[in-house]
């Protein structure tokens, strides 16, 4: 149980943080199709910072000392630093589509065909290969996870069912992107600068008549969007790909856009969705060695169902959620149109 | 200001264009290599006999020290190589091989080139047909290729190129080209030598991650000899192993989050060393080692100083037997191997457990060096998959002290 729960936030927290990007673009008024672009962009950022970090001498004393705050704080700043280069590559897209009008759609798809191909490039001229991941003899878990041995604890100790599942095995950026997901939530739903960023994108003339400057929500909106897909990006190949960034994202920033639309672009509901698929996600890989009540017995696995049933799960479920839902699902109204003033 | 910002983003798009057609042979690019002096060919056959079978005297360089890429100055590139799918540098399987055409070609003043099929892990028989073609007109005197997976490109190639020695590395002969030299190894004693320390040194609950679906020889040669190793060494010990065994998530051979989730879930379970057997799928598997303090067996070459997870590795010598080969070209003896296969094994000094870095604590480098010469001497065989249809005795056999669970 603790390890299916522990894997499910895995796979659950990128597609719900970046899902929350989709929604502050969308709200403001402007489709964000480039999610996936601005992850690989943001994974790839991330994992050179790291990369190139581990060769300082702060670090790479602290991970000789085994001092776990500084290594703590390495990670905080390349998901910085991830965030901040989502931020600045979604320029781009608001640049386009506020600026020049441009078809938001079109846009966004430049920039998810730009994103592999340069991080590609980029990685060839720096590594020459390939796959960027961490410094040689390291990986991902070593330097980052928090363990029962963080805290001093002996490895054997058992913690219960709590601690096992939320303190042992889990990154700090699990933790810090379900807290900007409130954060977040509550910015747009609670205050003064929500509200005007979802009127902009449900009735931007109305918006402008009343004095708020649409074009610099839709702009602060993309950018929050770029941020938090940018550091999605880089927590995705954090914890589930050692730290590797190979231009590719496996889709999440795709399916992240689906969690939105699955979601009803409101935050609560998407975190739901995003467990939900996290979830299956986590039964089609490991299927076989989960033991749900903790009997020693893997039940899903004695069944004899096909291995390739499991594998089609989330992307069933996705279909027969989205078959129910999608009726009653309401995009904001002014998604899509470029603003013109004097469109009336 | 508007125009300045439309240029960037113009320029920004031209820069993805370059981006895509850089697998692409690119002879502009600088290396650090000094040219190699040219019509010095000739010059240099002499030198070359070394004793059959035997790994030549390693240069006292390391791999690492050699460029991946050099410049020649006729741009020409003598030797040249063709990787498998996954990456160049996978510090496994394709960097291995490439490590013997680099030595070779520094310790011989030989010019010498990589080429990377098209399309990664998706790479097609044309692609591989291309890469070949492009290596031959790109003036290849030999051409190694690596992989299982080039049969049918190579089949092709060689065919087209009669004249051009190509080398073969982990295949079987083709029929009708005498210009092609298979180099298999024999990966069951390998295997077989991992699997007995692994069960010696205590571990109990073995996992095995493979490469290709399970329709690779060289690692379903591995994997079978792997378990008979466990199997052996579990009845001298007189207990019963658990291995894991499965083929899932590895087919490209990469690194994957599903791989990575499935080998947590297995060390969650009380799996205690999984043996990653195919290139770059080792990423994921160490990552999930690290986050369990599981324990890792590596493939094709020393992997230890990767991560602190791996604890010993089954190699095989294909730096050695590159270099090998290659000097067979070169000294006028192709022949001797061109149009057929040649199996290394633990009588060629070219299977094995690195001793250099060894780790484990209860079984010895003087055990081990005791049973690999009894493999050598033939006094201990293990039981090789040659066929197709051999991949099914790992389930077919029934195992005295293993308790195999296949999970597909």
């Amino acid at each position: 149980m603790t390890f299916l729960i522990q894997q499910t936030l895995l796979y659950a927290v990128p597609l719900m943080i970046v899902a929350l990007a989709g929604v502050f673009a969308e709200r403001s008024g402007i489709i964000n199709l480039a999610l996936e672009g601005i992850m690989i962009f943001g994974a790839f950022v991330g994992v050179l910072f790291v990369n190139l970090m581990q060769g300082a001498a702060l670090f790479h004393d602290a991970y000789a000392a085994k001092n776990w705050l500084v290594l703590q704080g390495l990670e905080l700043l390349a998901m910085l630093a991830a965030a901040v280069m989502g931020a600045v590559f979604s320029l781009l897209l608001s640049f386009a589509s506020v600026n020049l009008k441009a078809d938001q759609t079109i846009g966004g798809t430049a920039l998810n065909l730009m994103a592999p191909a340069l991080v590609l490039f980029l990685i060839r001229i720096i590594a020459n290969q390939n796959t960027l991941g961490m410094a040689d003899g390291s990986d991902a878990a070593s330097w980052f996870m928090i363990k029962k041995s963080t805290f001093g604890i002996d490895r054997k100790t058992d913690l219960g069912f709590l601690g096992e599942t939320f303190i042992n095995k889990v990154y700090l950026a699990t933790y810090v992107c379900i807290l900007l997901f409130i954060v977040l939530s509550v910015l747009l739903y609670k205050t003064r600068f929500g509200l005007r960023l979802r009127s902009c994108g449900e009735n931007p003339q109305a918006a402008d008549s009343l004095g708020i400057n649409v074009y610099k929500m839709r702009y602060a909106g993309t950018t929050i969007s770029g941020a938090l897909a940018g550091m999605g990006g880089f927590v995705y190949a954090l914890t589930t790909a050692n730290c590797a960034s190979t231009g590719d994202v496996a889709g999440f920033g795709f399916l992240a856009l689906a969690v939105m639309i699955f979601g009803n672009w409101k935050p609560l509901n998407i975190a739901g969705a995003a467990l939900l698929f996290g979830l299956f996600k986590c039964v089609a890989a490991s299927y076989a060695s989960i033991d749900i009540n903790g009997d020693g017995i893997f039940m899903l696995q004695e069944i004899g169902v096909s291995s390739h049933v499991y594998r089609m799960l989330p992307y069933v479920i996705t279909l027969v959620v989205l078959a129910f839902t999608s009726q009653k699902s309401r995009a904001p109204k002014a998604e899509g149109i470029p603003y013109d003033k004097g469109q009336r | 200001m508007k125009k300045l910002f439309a240029m960037l983003l113009a320029m920004a798009m031209m820069v993805s264009l370059f981006a895509c057609s850089n697998d692409k042979p690119d002879p502009t690019k600088e290396g650090s290599e000094p040219p190699a002096s040219q019509g010095t060919e000739e010059s240099a056959k002499p030198e070359e006999s070394s004793a059959p079978s035997e790994a030549p005297a390693a240069p006292a360089e390391n791999p690492d020290d050699i460029p991946d890429t050099m410049t020649s100055s006729d741009n020409k590139y003598q030797v040249a190589f063709i990787t498998d799918v996954g990456q160049l540098k996978d510090k496994s399987f394709n960097q291995g091989t490439f490590d013997g055409v680099k030595l070779y070609a520094a310790a011989n003043n030989k010019s010498y080139k990589y080429y990377q099929p098209a399309n990664g892990d998706q790479a097609t028989d044309d692609d591989r047909y291309d890469a070949m073609k492009f290596a031959v007109e790109g003036g290849a005197e030999v051409v190694v290729c690596a992989g299982f997976m080039q049969t049918a490109a190579l089949s092709r190639a060689a065919a087209e190129f009669p004249d051009v020695p190509f080398i073969f590395i982990d295949g079987s002969p083709i029929d009708g080209c005498d210009n092609v030299a298979a180099i298999a190894f024999a990966e069951h004693q390998s295997g077989y030598l991992a699997g007995y320390a692994v069960v010696k040194e205590g571990y109990e609950k073995l996992g095995f991650s493979g490469g290709g679906g399970g329709t690779n020889p060289a690692c379903c040669r591995f994997g079978y000899g792997f378990v008979q190793g466990a199997n052996d060494a579990a009845k001298e010990l007189g207990k019963t192993v658990d291995i894991n065994y499965s083929w899932l998530y590895g087919a490209s051979f990469s690194a994957s989050t599903d791989l990575q989730t499935m080998i947590n879930g297995w060390y969650n379970n009380g799996t205690e060393i999984v043996f990653a057997c195919g290139g770059s799928m080792f990423q994921s598997i160490v990552a999930a080692a690290a986050a369990n303090d599981g324990a890792v067996v590596g493939v094709d070459v020393d992997q230890s100083a990767q991560s602190d997870t791996v604890v010993t590795s089954a190699m095989k010598g294909l730096s050695a037997s590159v270099q090998w080969a290659v000097a067979k070209v070169y000294d006028d003896s192709f022949s001797d191997i061109g149009g057929k296969g040649t199996s290394l094994g633990a009588k060629d000094d070219a299977v094995g457990l690195p001793t250099a870095t060894w780790s484990l604590e209860n079984y010895s480098v003087e055990e081990y060096e005791a049973q690999l010469a009894d493999m050598a001497s033939g006094k201990l065989v293990v039981d090789s998959m040659e066929t197709e249809a051999d991949f099914a005795k790992l389930t077919t056999t029934a195992w005295s002290n293993v308790k195999l669970s296949v999970i597909e």
